[in-house]
């Protein structure tokens, strides 16, 4: 701690290079906790999932499947299970974007006790559960498109020959990790629609959400379910909330391996970068570490002096690109800008505390040749040097 | 002007500093690369995917064949149009497919939807440059499947000979591997119609309709027909058409790998910045006794910059050339939720963002630090020591 003065006065001493190797760092650790929040965001989201007791039943063939409706009452008064809702993508388009947000079909009476992490006034959910072609939807997506309640909400059919022409009744909020950028509608709306057009594409719940009483009872109830309808003509297959998120991360496939590669080569090319801008500032210094040396400070403390200078470069640049990318991300909505693909972004805690730790490992490794050949420089060839 | 090759004899003087600067840069460039590289390989399948005398028939107002279908009768009808080409044995190039979208493992255990689909003879007729490279076709009515050669490689149980198992119902035995002139097809499996419909219980359901026409001109009245019928309710695309909007969703990946590259070469050119500040500050007595001797500051800028723009280029050129191995790579990811391979493609693109981020890097880079040896006053600057 005796010598933070003097590390700090040299980090200063050729201002525009600490500069250029602090922004360098702050611009490639900000790309970095871009990329990686985008995996770990979902991580997160699914981890916390655990603490609502949820699981998901699908067909056994996937997403395309179909689930009868009848499913979703008779697991309903399955013991341990506190409510179900039928969970029907429409995936509509809106002023003819396409996929412009998520659109559910669900249970009115039942979707609230489920997703009990929302929040609706409860005028509002009345004024929903009353009217058919009513729609709920997050308040971030209210605020993105300027929506209001009892604005029409118009979706054109893509996955389903008929077009819905819903009326905002009801806005829900909810915690930041949670999508509040949903659009809720009953699905039996949809439903009688399909039985007029395309009659045998009706009756389908799509997924069935189910809460149950607690988390240890999840285990049993995915088996019963999935057990009971086996020999059925459509056979389930039911999972947690936390597993079925996972599939939407998994789908990318090799991209989360590409993503960590593109990482690896940005923190190679700063070590490279700082390491750089270290060996630069010390072959102007030669002579100096060599009058330090004469006046008896030993390897060691030469070593550990440059090593914490380039620690302290690249640790200041970490904490703008890390920490300060996290601040600015909670300011700043990035999930706007992305046309639906993300529902929400925000930089976790552990990702931006594991790139700082990242930076001053990157600080670390630039500064350790320059260090450990400064730190073996003779007295009598140091002094003797002119820079 | 001042010789090129002072910039060269100097960059090769201080050979550390310029490796670690051309090693930096080279990172960045081969990074971004990669990932254009990738952008044009998605590109480049859906471009190839779809042939100028193809239509491709869905209901009206789904973008996507995924998104469900219509009656087979409707199908039917379309199939008696009159001009719709025929091949060497007479058989009419049209194509009635129905898709299922199971949920299949990859080989490292992840998930994604894989589309299975339902084909008739003529569908083999309608890709390009469709062959079986191994084992055999699939004979109808005994669920047998042929997979693509390269989501063989990728998925659990569609090696040859294997059975794929979808849902607790269907299984198909894996009979052949095709591939299909890199199009879109080679991400798929395929089975009977036949066995499908029965398999799904989707009997008289397609999900889409593809045919030739013989002629441009068949090609505008099918369309017609189809588009203007009010009983089909069903709308004709372009198969070109078709798959520019299905790239639609590349459009993000493309979106992502800019930011990607303007970030990375926005660092880069700090480091490029920093490695020629001090370039300038060791040869300041240099830049005096030039001056000196007659040589403009416009000329002093030049070469700075010149020599900024040498050392990003010789980064840029590494960078671009360690892209080359990576032609056999592929990527397996989803586009549109269902799995999709993307080939890494060395073409136009690549070189152009190499080429774009090297000058970017180097001009910017260099600006400054050749504007401060610019401004140096030469009395000064000969005294230095």
């Amino acid at each position: 701690m005796r010598f933070l003065t003097y590390i700090l006065r040299n980090a200063r001493r050729n201002p525009i290079r600490s500069i250029l190797t602090i922004a360098s760092t702050a611009i490639s650790l900000f790309l970095m906790m871009i990329l990686v929040s985008f995996f770990t965001i979902n991580d997160d989201v699914s981890r916390d999932s655990r603490a609502y007791n949820r699981v998901i039943t699908l067909s056994s063939t996937g997403f395309s499947g179909v689930v009868p409706i009848a499913r979703v009452n008779e697991i309903t008064t399955m013991d341990g299970v506190v409510a179900a809702t039928p969970f029907s993508w429409y995936g509509g388009k809106y002023n003819n974007e396409t996929m412009p947000f998520a659109q559910f079909g669900v249970n009115p009476e039942s979707f609230f006790k489920i997703y009990d992490e929302f929040t609706i006034p409860q005028a509002q959910l009345k004024a929903w559960q009353d009217d058919k072609a009513g729609a709920v939807i997050g308040r971030k997506l209210a605020e993105d498109r300027g929506l209001k309640l009892n604005d029409p909400l118009p979706l054109e059919g893509d996955l389903y020959p008929y077009p819905l022409k819903l009326t905002i009744r009801g806005i829900y909020d909810g915690p930041s990790n949670r999508d509040r950028r949903m659009c809720l509608f009953n699905w039996l709306y949809l439903d009688d629609g399909l039985k007029l057009s395309t009659a045998q594409r009706s009756g389908n719940a799509g997924a069935v959400v189910i809460k149950c009483k607690s988390g240890d009872l999840m285990p049993s109830i995915c088996k019963k379910i999935d057990s009971q309808y086996l020999n059925s003509d459509t056979p389930t297959r039911t999972q947690t909330e936390e597993a079925f998120s996972k599939i939407f991360m998994e789908m990318l496939g090799d991209l989360k391996g590409m993503m960590r590669n593109i990482g690896l080569a940005v923190c190679f090319s700063l070590v490279l970068v700082a390491g750089n801008a270290m060996a630069m500032a010390l072959r102007e210094r030669t002579t100096e570490v060599a009058v330090l040396k004469a006046i008896g400070f030993n390897k060691q403390l030469i070593l550990f002096l440059i090593l914490a200078e380039a620690m302290i470069v690249a640790g200041i640049g970490g904490l703008m690109g890390t920490i300060g990318t996290k601040f600015l991300f909670d300011v700043f909505d990035l999930s706007k800008f992305t046309a639906g693909f993300l529902p929400l972004f925000f930089i976790p805690w552990s990702t931006a505390l594991a790139g700082l730790a990242v930076s001053l490992l990157i600080g670390f490794a630039s500064g350790f040749v320059p260090a450990v050949r400064a730190a073996q420089i003779s007295v009598v060839n140091g002094l003797r040097k002119v820079v | 002007m001042i010789p090129l090759k002072y910039n060269y004899r100097n960059l090769r003087v201080r050979w550390i500093s310029t490796l670690m600067t051309v090693l930096g840069t080279g990172m960045i460039v081969w990074s971004s690369c990669i990932l254009f590289g990738l952008v044009d390989g998605l590109q480049h399948s859906l471009n190839v995917s779809g042939d100028p005398l193809d239509l491709i028939v869905l209901r009206k107002g789904s973008t996507n064949e995924t998104n469900g279908g219509f009656e087979g009768r409707k199908a039917d009808d379309i199939a008696n149009l009159s001009g719709i080409a025929r091949d060497d044995h007479g058989m009419a190039l049209v194509a009635k497919e129905l898709l299922n979208i199971p949920i299949a493992e990859r080989n490292d255990g992840s998930r994604t939807n894989v589309i299975l689909r339902g084909v008739v003879p003529a569908s083999r007729k309608l890709r390009p440059k469709f062959i079986i490279v191994s084992g055999r076709d699939f004979e109808p009515g005994k669920d047998e499947c042929i997979v693509s050669r390269s989501l063989s490689k990728r998925f659990k149980n569609t090696t040859l000979g294997s059975v794929l198992k979808v849902g607790e119902k269907e299984s198909y035995r894996v009979v052949g591997l095709f591939t299909a002139g890199g199009s879109a097809s080679e991400s798929e499996v395929w089975v009977d119609l036949k066995d499908i419909e029965r398999n799904l219980n989707r009997e008289g359901f397609v999900s889409s309709v593809q045919l030739r026409a013989a002629t441009p001109t068949d090609l505008e009245r099918i369309k017609k027909t189809i588009d203007g019928d009010t009983q089909f309710k069903l709308a004709a695309q372009r198969e070109t058409e078709y798959f520019s909007t299905q790239s639609r969703s590349s459009l993000l990946f493309k979106g992502a790998g800019t930011m990607i590259a303007v970030l990375l070469t926005i660092g880069a050119m700090f480091a490029a910045a920093n490695t020629m500040y001090a370039a300038v500050s060791a040869r300041t007595r240099e830049i005096g006794t030039m001056r000196a001797i007659g040589f403009s500051r416009f000329d002093i800028l030049i070469s700075f910059l010149g020599e900024s723009v040498l050392l990003c280029t010789l980064g840029g050129i590494l960078g671009l050339f360690a892209t080359v191995p990576l032609s056999a790579l592929t990527y397996s990811t989803s586009v549109n939720f269902t799995e999709a391979a993307i080939s890494f493609r060395f073409g136009p693109l690549v070189m152009f963002v190499a080429l774009l981020m090297t000058l970017a890097m180097g001009v910017f880079g260099g600006l400054f630090p050749a504007l401060r040896a610019v401004r140096l006053n030469v009395i000064t600057a000969l005294r230095e020591v």
